[in-house]
């Protein structure tokens, strides 16, 4: 009997079922893990369960499968799923998962109600004698689906998912008075001369439901595959706003509390009115999309998708909307339209063409939603369409060349610009941007043991005429030469833009044991518009190699090193002439081996050292207050973020059917940055509140767990 | 019944796993390595389902490999290999897998996708002879990603990140490696759209909407990962004075930094307020934009509250 035993043959064909426990210890507190624990579940506790279930069954005589599956079921992170199926016939299952996201920074303050649609705020005496608060985002996930093959060519497939989100992320208010925005009486400069302005940390409170329903037909046979169905998403939001107190005075800008009668009643009644949050809303869909074989060389696929999206969130917690409006009436309508067509016409030649089409319509009726003195202004309207459109052709040169040609165009019309409403911030808008572009590869097979490809591309972004900002409302087209302004900014995404690209690989296989992959990519994006500020060029290149080295049967060695350089060049109308450049190392090693028939090991070590650094250079229209700051000040100083990770494993199988695991993780990360504070000084919010973040983390995880095979 | 005749030759050999895959498991049986019949542990291996394949289906008939009539001491690689190395075309390999899940709904847009035109084999990413396809596992997912996507590896090392090195999201959360209408891949047919499907609360349409959030995610957000907060692709107020003309006449600055310290006086549109903390985003809190009706002064143009 060549295969003598049976019990063997299943072994290795039967799907596995087995049980981990065990449990988890860290070193350090709370506020030493806040990166390591950002997501993971390991941030609260020193201690934690480790809990891990596969249960996974097939009747062979069947093809029916039964799958329960929990993934971290000790901590609040965990999973757990149930399934069955009868392949090629139906299916179903349920699954639940968690998921939070702790803020890594610790705020200190004296804020009543954080959290909530009402929070209180009172002035802290002293910076950092407040309470710790630790914001937290918790998602827990319902999703059921079901699969129903209702013949050999027709299948019906249908998932809901449910999303809880529950929690509080950082978020504020904050204002200046006087104001253009709040003009006379409303907020005013003091009797004094002097400014008052505040700024709070007040948590945005989060307790939401996004619902998303998917429903379809799929139809195929040898030529045609169809797919229509729905896709309807909903969210709802518990709360519409958040309304805050402000209790006592608050801060001056020097961090003492305000002078005179304090805090006006002007700015303290700004402070308090309703802060929106997120509304609820809608979208209904409906699709058909497939492919299409017209020969065995030739096929299309498409897709059309009609969507309706709306808003209607009752205004009744704001009070003061425009006459006759209770809601906004949202709704946006868009039609995409998709065709693809790919042919290989002969052996050696490759064609692709594609188009896309977006049609966006804002249906959202306008009313006089702004008052700003005297000037009334309405909400915007924004109904883009999008084309976008490729072609390519690939063909097989002798020599084991292979080139690849390609041209894309993409144009952007954002619809005319309503009159009434208001234009801030920004120097000229466009209606209709266009973007073409060609690229090229060569990809070479130079031998068994070597493959290399080198690539080239460029486009060109252009526009309609700018459109200037009118002194009240609305906005007029303008010649480049009138709009011109030294100092004017355009928005990045609508200035002209000349983008090059060049990207380089090489796989390389250098002996059995050892191969080795490079890669290269440049790029440099230049930015014009009329103005000599603004976002001007942007710099890009990444490069790096990876290797693998199989020691022996046993042992594999992998390393790799990937270095990005970035540097964004925006000027500004104060006269700085900004470079923000971002450099960023990482590198990795890791091993994997076997060197007993019981034992398995492996260790991983990874090292991100990553800094960005805020070069800045002023020209001659720069004050001589910000020429005397950059001089002694240096400017910002750079911004560092180093994480060291060492993680090693050993499993160790005590009989066939068992095996014990222990997992270390060793973390250092270190940050140097200014967001909350610089040099000892903290930022202060206006009531005391400050942010906190330990720059220094090193964390210590050992894991222990039992693994059986569940018969 | 009359016993068969001893003949003395050998039984026929019987299949072990997949149907008619006694021509193979003959050599690769329980002893090979590695462990070809872990097929039977997938869905590949589930025979009652007449759809699944025998060895020969994706890997040809293979006479030359399996009889190695020129009796080479290498034998000939089957007909369709998917070995490193192999001489096997891409499109070829890919056809073994493609004709069975062309019918796939989510595959509908493979033909013309980046991957297809990159020539990337679904054996690239797959591994068929496994109880666990490393990239049909979230926790593993990615590993297989970045074996090309490497900037996105060291990206998601980053500070502010999407959970993916942490096993909670994974790439095929928001991509479709398979094809899509969306461009780089994404799972629905535009950026905005796979993103309102975790971040809906973006999705508006608001009374005080933000154009450059309608239009594309992308424009301020790396959803790789990044140093600045909240995924940003800069820190403010660089990132918002790439559209927006600024207030107030004063460089970046630090609180604690000389010599413009903040006076009695000082405006609350000042260098400090608009770098540190949240930047610009301290007072424009609501960027993505605002559902506040309110028609009288002060109203909340600007995303302001």
């Amino acid at each position: 009997e060549a295969h003598a035993d049976d019990d063997e043959i299943a072994a290795l064909t039967r799907p596995d079922s087995s049980v981990a426990v065990g449990v988890a210890g860290m070193s350090g507190s709370a506020n030493d893990r806040s990166f390591f624990g950002q997501y993971n579940g390991l941030r609260k506790n020193d201690t934690n369960l480790l809990l891990d279930l596969d249960y996974i069954k097939r009747d062979d005589a069947t093809g029916t499968w039964t799958t329960i599956q929990g993934r971290d079921l000790g901590l609040n992170t965990r999973e757990v799923r149930f399934g069955q199926q009868k392949q090629g016939d139906w299916k179903y299952s349920f699954e639940y998962d968690e998921m939070v996201r702790y803020d890594p920074r610790t705020i200190n303050t004296s804020l009543l109600g954080a959290g909530s649609t009402s929070p209180v705020v009172s002035r802290l005496a002293t910076i950092g004698a407040g309470d710790e608060l630790n914001l937290n985002l918790k998602r827990k996930n319902v999703t059921v689906a079901v699969e129903k093959w209702l013949s050999k060519s027709l299948q019906f497939e249908a998932s809901f998912k449910n999303e809880d989100k529950n929690g509080a992320r950082l978020f504020g208010t904050g204002f200046n008075c006087p104001s253009g925005a709040a003009p006379t009486p409303t907020c005013t400069t003091l009797a004094t001369g002097v400014n008052q302005w505040a700024l709070l940390m007040l948590p945005e409170p989060i307790n939401s439901t996004t619902k998303q329903f998917d429903a379809r037909l799929n139809y195929s046979n040898d030529k045609l595959m169809l797919s229509g169905g729905y896709y309807g998403s909903f969210y709802n939001n518990e709360y519409t706003s958040m309304s805050a107190t402000i209790d006592g005075n608050l801060n001056n800008p020097l961090g003492n509390p305000m002078g005179g009668a304090g805090l006006s009643s002007g700015l303290r009644n700004i402070l308090q009115l309703p802060t929106a949050l997120p509304p609820d809303n809608q979208a209904h869909q409906v699709f058909l999309s497939g492919n299409y074989a017209f020969t065995s060389t030739t096929r299309a696929n498409f897709k059309y998708a009609y969507s309706h999206a709306s808003q209607t969130d009752n205004f009744a917690s704001f009070g003061n909307a425009p006459n006759g409006r209770t809601n906004l009436g949202g709704a946006i309508d868009t039609s995409l339209y998709q065709f693809g067509l790919t042919s290989r016409p002969i052996s050696k030649l490759s064609l692709l063409a594609n188009v896309r089409y977006e049609d966006r319509n804002d249906k959202t009726p306008i009313a006089a939603y702004n008052i700003e003195g005297t000037k009334v202004f309405t909400n915007g309207n924004y109904s883009p369409k999008r084309l976008n459109g490729k072609i390519e052709a690939t063909y097989q040169l002798p020599a084991g060349y292979r080139a690849t040609v390609g041209a894309d165009y993409e144009s952007l019309d954002r619809s005319s610009f309503l009159p009434s409403n208001s234009v801030a911030g920004l120097s000229g808008l466009r209606q209709k941007s266009e973007e073409s572009g060609y690229r090229m590869e060569l990809r070479r097979s130079m031998s068994e043991t070597l493959t290399g490809a080198i690539g080239y591309q460029s486009s060109n972004r252009t526009g309609s005429g700018w459109l200037k900002p009118n002194p009240g409302l609305g906005v007029t087209e303008t010649s480049n030469a009138a709009i011109y302004s030294r100092t004017a900014i355009f928005p990045m995404s609508m200035v002209d833009r000349q983008r090059d690209k060049v990207k380089a690989s090489a796989d390389w296989a250098a002996t059995e044991q050892l191969s080795v992959q490079f890669m290269l990519e440049w790029g440099e994006d230049q930015f014009s518009a009329p103005t000599t500020k603004g976002l001007r060029s942007s710099h890009m290149g990444f490069y790096g190699v990876d290797a693998v080295y199989v020691l022996s049967d046993a042992w594999k060695l992998t390393g790799y090193w990937s270095r990005g350089d970035q540097t964004t060049h925006v000027d500004h109308s104060t006269g700085y002439m900004a470079a923000l450049r971002n450099l960023s190392d990482t590198y990795g090693l890791g091993l994997v081996g076997k060197p007993t028939s019981r034992l398995d090991v492996g260790a991983d070590i990874m090292l991100t050292d990553d800094k960005n650094e805020y070069n800045q250079g002023l020209d001659a229209s720069a004050s001589t207050a910000n020429k005397t700051l950059l001089a002694t000040s240096g400017g910002l100083p750079d911004v560092t973020f180093r994480q060291f990770t060492v993680k090693m494993f050993g499993k160790y199988a005590l009989q066939k059917n068992s095996a014990v695991r222990l997992d270390l993780i060793h973390q250092h990360t270190k940050m140097n940055e200014w967001t909350w504070g610089y040099n000892g000084t903290p930022f202060a919010y206006s009531d005391n509140t400050s942010v906190y973040l330990n720059p220094r983390q090193n964390v210590t995880y050992l894991g222990a767990t039992y693994i059986v095979a569940l018969p | 019944a009359d016993a068969p005749a001893n003949t003395g030759a050998k039984p026929p050999a019987k299949d072990l796993v997949l149907k008619g895959d006694a021509k193979c498991t003959t050599c690769h049986d329980e002893a090979d390595e590695p462990k070809l019949l872990h097929i039977g542990k997938t869905k590949h291996g589930t025979v009652a389902d007449g759809r699944t394949p025998s060895c020969s289906n994706c890997h040809g008939d293979s006479d030359l490999h399996t009889n190695n009539p020129a009796k080479l001491k290498e034998r000939p690689p089957t007909d369709r290999s998917f070995k490193k190395g192999t001489t096997t075309p891409v499109e070829a390999r890919n056809e073994a897998c493609v004709s069975c899940h062309r019918k796939d709904a989510k595959r509908s847009h493979w033909e013309g996708s980046a991957h297809q035109r990159a020539d990337v084999a679904c054996t690239s990413c797959h591994q068929l002879h496994t109880a666990k396809d490393k990239v049909a596992d979230k926790r593993t997912q990615p590993e297989v990603c970045f074996t090309c996507h490497k900037e996105q590896r060291a990206q998601v090392s980053k500070p502010s990140h999407h959970p993916v090195l942490e096993g909670k999201v994974a790439c095929s959360d928001c991509h479709n490696a398979h094809g899509s209408v969306g461009p780089k891949l994404v799972k629905r047919d535009s950026v905005v759209e796979t993103c309102y499907t975790c971040h809906m609360e973006k999705r508006g349409p608001f009374v005080h909407s933000h154009q450059p959030v309608t239009e594309d995610c992308g424009n301020c957000h790396n959803p790789h990962g990044t140093v600045a907060e909240s995924l940003l692709k800069a820190r403010t107020p660089f990132l918002c004075h790439q559209c927006h003309t600024p207030h107030g006449g004063q460089l970046a600055q630090l609180r604690g930094q000389l010599p413009n310290q903040p006076t009695a006086t000082s405006s609350g549109k000042s260098g400090i307020n608009y770098t540190q903390a949240r930047g610009c985003l301290n007072c424009h809190t609501q960027v993505h934009g605002s559902n506040n009706p309110s028609a009288t002064n002060p109203t909340p143009q600007f995303n302001l509250r």
